[in-house]
């Protein structure tokens, strides 16, 4: 290894960057195959490689540090081709796994652990280098962190970049070319030829996998998969974007239909649909510049149409422009349109301009790339005379898959915002498919309701109506109640269409279930207890349908632990999974990675017979950290999903910001002395400044949700790096007070901190999905308040043994 | 596992160690499967039982699935399609209520095993698959076994309408509508089943009935379920 420090600096620092971008790019990769679920198995698969990588420097110490020299760049060129060929190799066919074969009848569950290993596998050497560079240099770890810490930082934004300029199949290798260039950094007399033919094997194969990637071998449910079976299907567009991997295919066999009514008794179209990761993202249907008659009139969302013309619309996440299209055949005016995902805006301006009939380029229509809570606290009050939601859900139900989505346009706060921002007679609109049993649909009352009531509405019931068809469900929450006139329409629509009215001001139970006959009264029963605002709604269903709040967004998950034995008095415990996939992968993945992080980390550990003292607060210490710091950062990349617009906006703003501000905090530790009052004191700034983000950062996030966005990064900065900046300073000081006290200890309290922080990934979703968002931070309040008084508790354990 | 499961499989185990003792030995397995996944649900439709106990389900599975053939599940069978679990059929079939003169069509051959159970009961049945590879195999086994199966491959959106009207309908495909030819398809007091929903997640099954040439939809009891309660 090199003696220049600004060499080993540099390179920890782009070893570090590959990890992280490693990290992020296999989770999109994933979520591309696969489902977004395993983002998370993905971050617990790196965090157990750090912790494998803790035990074996642990078991192998002395020798690890005495090759130092030499191992340390192999390691790191070792990784990077790993990284280039390990995606690859799970494409081959004893890989292959499929979420839905695994829940049913277990196939694949041997694939899913051998993708876990070859993941496993760069994550754990990448690992190994750090670990190693640590622990030689653990009398300056704090500089060491800074690096390791500021090129992760780093990492995330490099892997922002490639996302928006490169095809998915091509990430893993580009980003496996920077820990070569990381180890090649690090060679000196010694050891550059060795590193040099290691080097140019690795980059052959890179360069190899870049100009021949190969496909991507979707799972054969995902929505692009199923097109692409259809006959006279062809995929015509691909783009890379940091929104997703987006693709047009023209499928003229997949037709857009949604629910249409049995009255209907024309064609449907198919043709240009557009694709994000593999899954269905909308059709791009020919805007009829003619005014015939559009297809939605034959659905249930035509509903607040027929209450008289709307001519300022609100079209919220407006999709690939069907809706927008739909207000333009009822003469809307102006149409403000919703759409979040740059790259199909792009599309719809230029690629599909002519498929969509121009649809974003009417004179009508303004579209706005920007979060819906975004605009929503920009817009004016009483703005608007109609305010559509996309349709929810899908055919059949949506299997949970969205679960674990933060979905903050669809919280009680945002239905308030659109209350306030409609003119008096305005309404608003949103349409789901229909579940069984019913959750969705159920969910969406209980919400409208509940805003209705806090934006002062005295009897929603006067304000709701609803009509339900064979397959979708349409609710309007009018500003002002509904008159007899109106009512009168609404019925009539009903009829013509064959459709069933589900909630009108005076309804007979009759009307309810005339067409599309439900034997299961379920929904009838909680709709009217919702209505009659009956405390006992939610509490006595076997599903959780309270309204989502701010603090736990999650419109899409019906499941609560404590709901889970009363679930399984119903159906068998083993079909559970059948009701709500999301929450039941989650929980999957927090079992698996513990019983590994227990098999790889503290199992080898536990069994080395060494003579230590202490054991328990290095423990208590190391373990605390590694939960508190991911509960912290979970929860600020989905409180910062809604402040920054974006999902990953907020992943990268977040994961660098933290990491950026945790090296900059181990750099200042240099400055101290690592006894156990210092790193009390710094625990306890920690305590106090996450008690202030617990009290303060929510009402600050909403009050400035409307401040431009250079305010908002400052905000986020500040937010973000002040905690972080003190967190950092934890771990190296733990670590050298820890190299002065017991050197043993230190990659045994590396592979604690490691396996921790495994857990803490899926613990603190599960945590935020059951109690909130508070809840958890409230938890790292009291995790650090553990490991402020660690090395003191543990202190004076070995004193009274003494 | 469930009792069910564990019987099924060592009868699957066994299956092919007796294979050169008995003329068919996977018959005994689907009496089994009759017994103890259809008839203990409630499934009480005679020709539906007598046909389900018929069929050898194994044929109409890929060769890797077929240890699977005569469990309680769905299966893939390639494509991103499945063979519906044993009971969904029988549901399904039960349903409709078939009578020996009736002519059915199924929208979404898939395996064959539908249209094969429909064949054992009914005078016709037309199956319409869109997927070629999916419809050849079918067609290949089904030719094998029955000379009252008419396989086509096309899109099902449009029907059959040289072959219709039908007594009833099955859409095996459905994918968010009720295709309006298939409507005009169907005979006056006629029925139409769906599954609707992923055959691996929470199924229900919904009835379209014409009465007086009004459509009636009925949602039945969420399939998924019924199989899977508690027993």
């Amino acid at each position: 290894m090199t003696d220049s420090r600004g060499r080993q600096f540099l390179s920890l620092g782009l070893h570090s960057a590959a990890i992280i971008a490693f990290q992020i790019a296999l989770m999109q990769l994933i979520s591309n195959v696969q489902w977004h679920h395993f983002a998370y198995m993905v971050i617990s698969i790196a965090m157990l490689g750090f912790g494998a990588a803790g035990t074996a420097l642990s078991l192998g110490r002395k020798r690890l540090a005495n090759a130092a020299n030499w191992l340390v760049p192999l390691l790191m060129i070792f990784s990077g081709g790993l990284m280039a060929i390990v995606f690859p190799i799970s494409r081959a066919g004893i890989m292959h796994f499929d979420v839905f074969l695994l829940f049913s009848g277990g196939q694949g569950f041997a694939a899913l652990i051998l993708n876990y290993l070859i993941f496993f596998v760069p994550f754990f050497f990448g690992a190994l280098a750090i670990g190693i560079i640590f622990m030689v240099k653990s009398k300056e770890i704090g500089t060491y962190y800074f690096a390791n810490l500021a090129g992760s930082g780093a990492g995330g934004i490099i892997v922002l970049v490639f996302m928006a300029k490169f095809l998915p199949l091509h990430l893993p290798a580009l980003i496996g070319a920077l820990p070569v260039v990381a180890g090649l950094l690090l060679s000196n007399k010694q050891t550059w030829k060795q590193n040099l033919v290691a080097g140019l094997v690795s980059i052959l194969l890179i360069v190899l996998l870049v100009a021949r990637p190969g496909q991507m071998i979707l799972s054969e449910y995902k929505d692009i998969a199923l097109a692409r079976q259809l006959p006279e299907t062809e995929t015509q567009i691909q783009k890379p974007s940091a929104y997703g991997f987006t693709e047009v295919v023209y499928a003229p066999l997949f037709r857009f239909a949604p629910a249409l009514s049995l009255t209907f008794h024309g064609d449907t179209p198919g043709g240009h649909v557009i694709f994000v990761n593999g899954n269905y993202f909308g059709h791009v249907l020919q805007h009829n510049k003619t005014g015939d008659s559009h297809l939605l009139n034959y659905t249930t969302m035509n509903l607040p149409f027929v209450l008289g013309s709307k001519k300022r619309i609100l079209n919220i996440n407006a999709g690939t422009g069907t809706s927008i299209s739909h207000a333009l055949s009822h003469n809307a005016a102006h149409i403000d349109a919703i759409i979040e995902n740059r790259s199909v805006i792009s599309l719809l301006k230029n690629e599909l301009r002519y498929a969509s009939g121009e649809v974003l380029l009417h004179p009508a229509v303004q579209v706005h790339h920007q979060q819906t809570r975004n605009f929503l606290a920009n817009a004016q009050s009483a703005t608007y005379d109609l305010i559509i939601l996309p349709l929810m859900s899908e055919f059949g139900g949506g299997a949970g898959l969205n679960a674990l989505r933060e979905d903050y346009d669809l919280t009680v706060e945002a239905f308030r915002e659109m209350i306030r921002t409609l003119k008096p007679q305005g309404m608003i609109s949103i349409s789901t498919w229909i579940d069984h049993p019913p959750r969705y649909s159920l969910r969406i009352l209980a919400t409208l309701a509940q805003a209705a009531v806090e934006s002062g509405i005295l009897h929603p019931q006067d304000h709701i109506a609803a009509v339900r068809s064979w397959g979708t469900i349409t609710f309007l929450l009018k500003k002002s109640p509904f008159t007899p006139e109106e009512l009168q329409h609404i019925r009539k629509f009903s009829l013509e269409m064959q459709f069933d009215p589900l909630v009108l001001p005076g309804i007979r139970q009759e009307e309810r279930n005339y067409f599309n006959q439900l034997n299961d009264t379920t929904l009838f029963n909680k709709v009217e207890a919702i209505l009659s605002s009956h405390c006992e709604y939610n509490s006595t269903y076997l599903f959780d349908i309270s309204p989502p709040t701010d603090n736990m967004p999650f419109f899409s998950n019906f499941i609560k632990i404590s709901r889970l034995a009363h679930l399984s008095e119903h159906y068998a415990t083993g079909q559970l999974p059948f009701l709500e996939l999301g929450f039941f992968t989650l929980l999957a993945t927090l079992f698996k990675s513990t019983i590994l992080a227990i098999m790889l980390i503290i199992i080898p550990l536990t069994a080395l017979k060494r003579k230590t003292q202490g054991k328990i607060g290095t423990l208590l210490y190391f373990g605390s950290l590694g939960l508190g710091y991911m509960f912290v950062e979970i929860i600020l990349i989905q409180k910062f999903v809604l402040y920054l617009g974006q999902p990953i906006y907020a992943v990268v703003a977040v994961v660098s910001t933290m990491m950026i501000s945790s090296g900059l905090g181990s750099l200042y530790s240099q400055r101290f002395q690592p006894i156990p009052a210092t790193i009390a004191k710094a625990g306890f700034a920690i305590m106090l400044l996450l008690t202030i983000m617990l009290l303060f950062l929510t009402p600050m996030l909403q009050q400035t949700l409307a401040v431009n966005m250079y305010f908002k990064i400052a905000i986020s900065f500040v937010a973000i790096g002040l905690p972080a900046f003190v967190m950092g300073m934890m771990f190296p000081l733990g670590i050298r007070l820890l190299s002065m006290q017991n050197p043993a200890q230190v990659p045994w309290a590396w592979g604690i901190n490691a396996c921790f922080s495994v857990v803490s990934t899926s613990a603190a979703t599960l945590i935020s999905i059951e109690a909130g968002f508070q809840t958890v931070i409230l938890i790292a309040i009291i995790v650090y308040f553990a490991a402020s008084t660690a090395f003191i508790i543990s202190g004076s354990i070995r004193k009274w043994f003494h | 596992m469930s009792s069910n499961l564990i019987v099924v499989f060592i009868a699957s185990t066994l299956m092919f160690a007796v294979a050169g003792y008995s003329s068919d030995p996977t018959e005994n397995i689907r009496s089994i499967m009759v017994d103890n996944q259809i008839v203990r649900r409630g499934i009480t439709h005679q020709a539906t039982l007598r046909a389900m106990r018929t069929v050898p389900r194994h044929l109409y599975v890929p060769h890797e699935q077929r240890r699977f053939a005569y469990f309680d599940r769905p299966l893939p069978i390639g494509f991103g399609q499945t063979i519906s679990q044993p009971f969904m059929v029988a549901f399904m079939t039960e349903v409709i209520d078939p009578k020996p003169h009736y002519r059915v069509l199924e929208i979404g051959t898939g395996s064959g095993y539908q249209a094969a159970i429909l064949a054992e009961i009914v005078e016709k049945v037309y199956t319409i698959e869109i997927i070629p590879a999916l419809a050849n195999r079918a067609k290949e086994v089904l030719s094998r076994f029955y000379d009252n199966v008419s396989v086509k491959i096309a899109d099902g959106f449009y029907g059959w309408e040289q072959a219709g009207p039908f007594d009833a309908i099955i859409v095996t495909a459905a994918a968010g509508t009720i295709p309006p030819p298939l409507v005009d398809q169907l005979r006056e007091g006629g029925k139409m089943v769906i599954p609707v929903g992923s055959p691996y997640m929470v199924q229900q099954l919904m009835l379209v009935e014409k009465r007086g040439g009004r459509m009636v939809t009925r949602n039945l009891m969420p399939v998924r379920f019924v199989p899977f309660t508690r027993n």
